[in-house]
């Protein structure tokens, strides 16, 4: 009698990390598409809260994979992978890891510049707003009126950018001062 | 772990974020400038010049009838127009370089004239 071969996957703490983080984000993300939006392009972005979280506490390559993996697995759940709606959120939170993963690499270790979670909040909301909006204007709607929109969208995203900031900030204190050992 | 809520880092941060909200608004939100004189065409042809600052009313005459247009002070705008949905009618006053109101179904269009008009072209 042979064995039947069975494959396996071995995941590391860090997987099971982003799992957890990543459901937890998409859980908010899905409850939040719930909302009636007052403008298209604006939502109180709590899902990334979840990223900042991780980046302040385990850095920015996990803080990537959740973001990254909420917008993904977010807009299957949701019924809008490859519309639109899901180019728009891609390229908003690929620019916003990116400006975090920039600021993470200068505030690191102990610098005196560092900046904190409500500077990345209000960074990553900025980001990710130019994201969606520049792919929104290249590739949807290429007409120069959309640009007298961007002033009133990057202030009203600079709000709610601090406002989870200052969120992630409440839940940082909250949490214990050492990173949990899953 | 209890950090400040405000360090030198996001002061710095929050410095910038203003500057480029301020800085968009200067240059995103420049006024076109106000157009002294706007263009009238039916069927795609010019039916009549307007000095913007010379009040008048026109009928201009299209396929369904008489589209009413008016001058005003600087604006001008269609106040009537044959046509089911008055699209043309609810655009209101434009006064922009640039800006512009159409009857489709009557044809008849009111464009103001810019020195330095924004679109070449706009595509509906």
């Amino acid at each position: 009698m042979t064995t039947p071969i069975q494959p396996t996957v071995h995941t590391q703490r860090d997987d099971h990390l982003i799992a957890g983080f990543t459901a937890l984000a998409i859980t908010i993300h899905i409850a939040e598409s719930a909302l009636p939006s007052l403008l298209p392009g604006i939502k109180p972005g709590l899902a990334n809260v979840v990223t900042l979280l991780v980046l302040c506490r385990y850095g920015w390559v996990m803080a990537a994979w959740v973001a990254l993996l909420r917008v993904l697995v977010g807009s299957i759940l949701i019924g809008t992978f490859l519309s639109p709606t899901f180019f728009l959120s891609a390229a908003g939170a690929l620019a916003s890891v990116l400006v975090l993963g920039l600021l993470a690499a200068v505030s690191r270790a102990g610098s005196p510049w560092a900046v904190g979670p409500l500077g990345l909040g209000l960074a990553a909301a900025l980001a990710h707003m130019s994201g969606q909006f520049w792919l929104a204007y290249v590739l949807f709607v290429p007409h120069s009126g959309l640009l007298t929109l961007y002033p009133v969208l990057m202030s009203l995203a600079a709000v709610l950018g601090l406002a989870s900031g200052l969120l992630t900030h409440t839940v940082l204190a909250r949490l214990n001062s050492s990173p949990s050992k899953a | 772990m209890t950090r400040p809520l405000f360090s030198r880092g996001d002061g710095l941060l929050l410095l910038a974020a203003l500057t480029l909200v301020i800085t968009l608004y200067a240059a995103l939100w420049h006024n076109e400038g106000h157009g002294a004189e706007a263009v009238v065409l039916v069927n795609g042809q010019r039916w009549a010049r307007l000095n913007l600052f010379h009040d008048q009313e026109l009928e201009v005459p299209g396929p369904l009838g008489h589209s009413h247009i008016r001058v005003h002070d600087g604006r001008v705008r269609f106040v009537d127009s044959p046509c089911p949905n008055k699209l043309c009618v609810h655009t209101g006053w434009l006064s922009q370089g640039g800006e512009v109101a159409v009857c489709l179904p009557n044809r008849v269009s009111v464009k103001i004239l810019a020195q330095d008009p924004r679109f070449d072209t706009i595509n509906f």
